[in-house]
């Protein structure tokens, strides 16, 4: 469904709006891309994989610090501290995937849980090197070949990123390996005698969405020019799913509604109920759970199934199982 | 006479105290249906999954195609042509038809994963082949009309074309049937049966375990019998029928009634 | 040296608490296989019950905290009600009334954030903030109550399991539900009522934790997390791993702190690292479950 073509409009569009905002809404529009590029990952490795973890902002806040670190304190070039980056992310979501995919369901939760919690606390504790429970703060980002990415320049980066790991899920979902991940969720043995290497592929959906998260944390790292441990906790990591959830795990489109609705909604909401957004997102997700698992993608493909049915709207091609 | 594709020697597997196949000495040939049957608690089932690699062996050796297949994981099985389908069919729920068929095709996939990423035309060409080719299986099966329907909405004879789908999808050289015929009704077996007929015609060997005499030696052209895990007998249907271990192990209760 | 034996007694109190708040997740997992993320909250419900009751209203001790775990009980009825029976009796995911109850979660934690405030809030203890000293063993008033209650809870949960008919209904409904129905077991009234203790349990440890701590709406998931190692390390099959994996990770937080030159705020890290070593090389836990009898 989503052609070059589709991806080039896209980015444009999204590009655009950068250029017409003001300061505050930028800030709003990076966020609210991020948060998107996050869903999507995260939404792979939970909806399609079935991994229940809770490390993805821990991802995030590798990637996040490392960069920030390596070109602070060590104070290299854009040029390599972006690779390096990457290849830290890359590493350490191998080294975390192959213990943690042993472990299934709950015990994935919770050892990823623990595992996020020990690196908020080893960012406390961090000394110099990552700024305690401070964090580190007034870095800017380093001038590539000469140029200053800032302001919209800067929001183009952001838009790439999100599209980027939209094509990469979306491609991923619809290949052998996507199959492979749902196969190795629904019915690991049957997995195996059609061939699929079921840890390996546990370990590769793993990794491959914590890097893209820890990808999108480095990113993050010059939108507030500040890092600090709170962002990378339980919380946000809780947000997340709840995002999927009421979005509708399992469907790219669910992720980017989901993160659009509930990233939006404090926003709206913040009148009637100041701060306590959270609230109103844990019920809906006790809600979505109890009566509506497929999340609100689910009651829009409902709709669509019931208009098929009255003869209002075509039938799915073959094959065009999911948005 | 060419050599067999598929050959057991000596097989065993103990389960403790328990030898629960012992001394096996069985062989399949290319576009051959061979019948396993026995009493329960023959055997049938361990072999059958030592064969399909769910179960290493205590002893002896299982030969496919001149290779031996030693201490291999569970999922390189499939890789080296021998595909399986499940009594208790286990499709996989979350994904239509055609999806499911196309996880068989799994080991059949040529081009890398950074080439899906990419969105390479290469790859993306090879992934509109193997819709196409998972359309031809379920037509083949006889689920060509139900491609868009839900893995849930499925009969249970329904789901076994499903299962029989998805194994031939990875080009096997040897299927294996876990008691096919089980659960279906008459028509069903009969189509089942032409199906099985069709897959040997293709020159794919065949092993069925089957508790289903009927059905069974209605279909294969060679039968071996187990009885507390050691073969008691081999050869046609006919000469299995006769043979007086056979039916002793049977107790004379050797069902040729049609299926009910 | 008196040091340490004021060590022991903290740390024994603090195991004390973890290994009620494992006893909790016990008694809903053991017959539902539910794992219920929100016995944190309910202990932070509880303590700021404890605040209402003894500091703002001023109750008497006893009174306070029988109120208190009434209330306990009906909240972990009441979370059952809501957020589990319907899922299990549609016969969802076991994934999904977890998710459910992580939503019930921070449902707990939000209203008690509109309703208190950020601020963290007074609970008395027991019998004031004196010590006692018992031979070498020195401690906190509280420290002795804690450890008092909790070993009449563990008692009373094992002469439960083991010696009353209502306890063995529960082993059988954890050994296979359908076969327990069969056999007249109410499915239903099981599974609510291992809620609802679940929760008393869950709430003595928070009112009785609240006293050191004060009443704060964050205190719900660090008591969780201390909980849930306490179950992975003392294993599931048995009441007494409860206690058990609560003692050994208490001791092992404490006397790191003390005695390893850790900061405190590393020292916070002990439970997590216990957690992940015992998720990898031992989840089944220290004890292992009860064997069939014949």
């Amino acid at each position: 469904m989503k052609s070059l073509l589709g991806y080039l409009t896209a980015a444009i569009v999204l590009s655009a709006v950068a250029f017409l905002l003001g300061d505050y809404q930028t800030d709003i529009y990076r966020k609210l891309l991020l948060w998107i590029t996050l869903a999507l990952s995260y939404n792979f490795l939970f909806g399609i994989a079935g991994q229940v973890a809770f490390s993805h902002f821990t991802f995030y806040g590798i990637g996040a610090y490392a960069v920030v670190i390596l070109v602070t304190q060590l104070h290299l070039p854009l040029l390599l501290a972006v690779p390096i980056t990457v290849l830290i992310c890359v590493i350490a979501a191998l080294v975390v995937a192959i213990p943690a995919t042993r472990l299934e369901g709950f015990y994935l939760a919770l050892a990823t849980l623990a595992f996020a919690q020990l690196f908020i606390v080893l960012l406390n504790e961090g000394g110099n090197l990552t700024g305690g429970t401070g964090g580190l703060a007034n870095y800017q980002l380093p001038p590539i070949l000469g140029m200053q990415l800032k302001g919209p320049a800067y929001t183009v980066v952001i838009v790439l990123l999100m599209l980027a790991s939209l094509a990469a899920v979306w491609r991923l979902d619809r290949s052998y390996f996507g199959r492979a991940c749902r196969a190795a969720r629904d019915n690991p043995e049957a997995a195996a005698a059609m061939g699929v290497n079921v840890r390996s592929t546990r370990i590769l959906a793993y990794t491959v969405t914590s890097a893209l998260a820890g990808v999108a944390g480095m990113v993050y790292a010059f939108v507030d020019n500040t890092v600090s441990p709170v962002i990378f906790g339980l919380e946000n990591s809780f947000l997340l799913l709840f995002m999927i959830i009421i979005g509708g795990s399992g469907q790219h489109a669910g992720a980017i509604l989901g993160a659009v609705l509930l990233y939006v909604m404090p926003f709206l909401l913040s009148p009637l109920i100041g701060h306590h957004h959270a609230l109103v997102f844990g019920l809906f997700m006790v809600l979505a759970v109890m009566f509506q698992p497929a999340g609100l993608i689910g009651l829009w493909r409902n709709w669509r199934r019931g208009s098929e049915a009255t003869g209002t709207r075509p039938a799915n091609a073959p094959g065009e199982g999911r948005a | 006479m060419s050599a067999p594709l598929l050959e057991l020697r000596g097989l065993g597997r103990r389960f403790g105290g328990l030898q629960a196949v012992a001394d096996l000495d069985l062989h399949v040939n290319a576009g051959e249906i061979l019948g396993v049957i026995g009493p329960n608690g023959a055997g049938k089932s361990t072999t059958f999954n030592m064969i399909a690699g769910s179960i290493p062996p205590s002893a002896g050796e299982i030969w496919m195609d001149g290779q031996r297949m030693a201490q291999l994981a569970p999922h390189a099985f499939a890789a080296r042509g021998i595909l399986r389908t499940f009594q208790h069919n286990k499709p996989f729920e979350s994904m239509t038809l055609c999806e499911n068929v196309m996880v068989g095709m799994h080991t059949r996939v040529r081009y890398p994963l950074w080439q899906v990423l990419a969105g390479t035309p290469g790859s993306r060409r090879a992934e509109a082949l193997a819709a196409s080719k998972a359309m031809e299986l379920l037509d083949f099966v006889g689920l060509g009309e139900w491609t868009a329907a839900d893995v849930s909405t499925l009969s249970f004879g329904q789901g076994r074309l499903l299962e029989i789908a998805r194994a031939l999808a990875g080009e096997p050289r040897l299927i294996l049937f876990d008691e096919p015929a089980a659960g279906l009704t008459a028509s069903e077996c009969e189509r089942l049966a032409e199906i099985i007929r069709r897959i040997a015609a293709r020159g794919i060997a065949v092993l069925l375990i089957e508790h289903d005499m009927h059905f069974l030696m209605a279909l294969a052209e060679r039968v071996a019998v187990l009885n507390f895990g050691r073969k008691i007998a081999e050869g046609t249907p006919a000469q299995v029928q006769q043979h007086p271990e056979v039916i002793q192990a049977y107790l004379g209760n050797v069902r040729s009634q049609p299926h009910a | 040296m008196n040091d340490f034996f004021e060590l022991i007694v903290s740390a024994t109190a603090s195991g004390c608490i973890y290994g009620l708040l494992a006893l909790s997740y016990l008694l809903m997992t053991r017959p539902t296989g539910i794992i219920n993320f929100a016995v944190g909250e309910w202990g932070m419900l509880a303590a700021f019950g404890g605040f209402l009751i003894l500091s703002w209203l001023e109750w008497p001790y006893a009174a306070g905290m029988l109120l208190v775990s009434v209330f306990m009980f009906g909240i972990g009825w009441l979370t059952e009600r809501l957020a589990v029976r319907r899922l299990v009796e549609q016969g969802a995911p076991p994934l999904a009334p977890i998710l459910a109850l992580l939503g019930m979660l921070v449902v707990f934690r939000e209203l008690v954030s509109v309703s208190f405030g950020p601020d963290p809030r007074p609970v008395p203890a027991a019998f004031g903030f004196g010590r006692l000293e018992l031979g070498l063993l020195a401690g906190s008033y509280q420290s002795f109550y804690i450890i008092v209650i909790t070993v009449l809870v563990f008692l009373g949960a094992w002469y439960f399991f083991e010696k009353t008919l209502a306890g063995k209904s529960f082993e059988a409904v954890a050994i296979d539900r359908r076969a327990a129905a069969l056999m007249g077991i109410n499915l239903r009234r099981v599974m609510a009522l291992s809620f609802a203790a679940a929760g008393t349990v869950a709430g003595l440890a928070g009112i009785l934790v609240a006293p050191n701590v004060s009443a704060h709406y964050l205190m719900g998931l660090p008591l969780a997390i201390q909980g849930f190692t306490a179950l992975v390390i003392g294993g599931v099959g048995r009441v007494e791993g409860a206690l058990l994996g609560g003692l050994i990770l208490a001791f092992a937080e404490q006397f790191t702190v003390r005695y390893a030159n850790v900061p405190p705020g590393l020292a916070m890290g002990v439970p997590l690292v216990l957690l992940i070593l015992f998720l990898l090389l031992r989840p089944t836990g220290l004890l292992k479950p009860k064997e069939a009898r014949s």
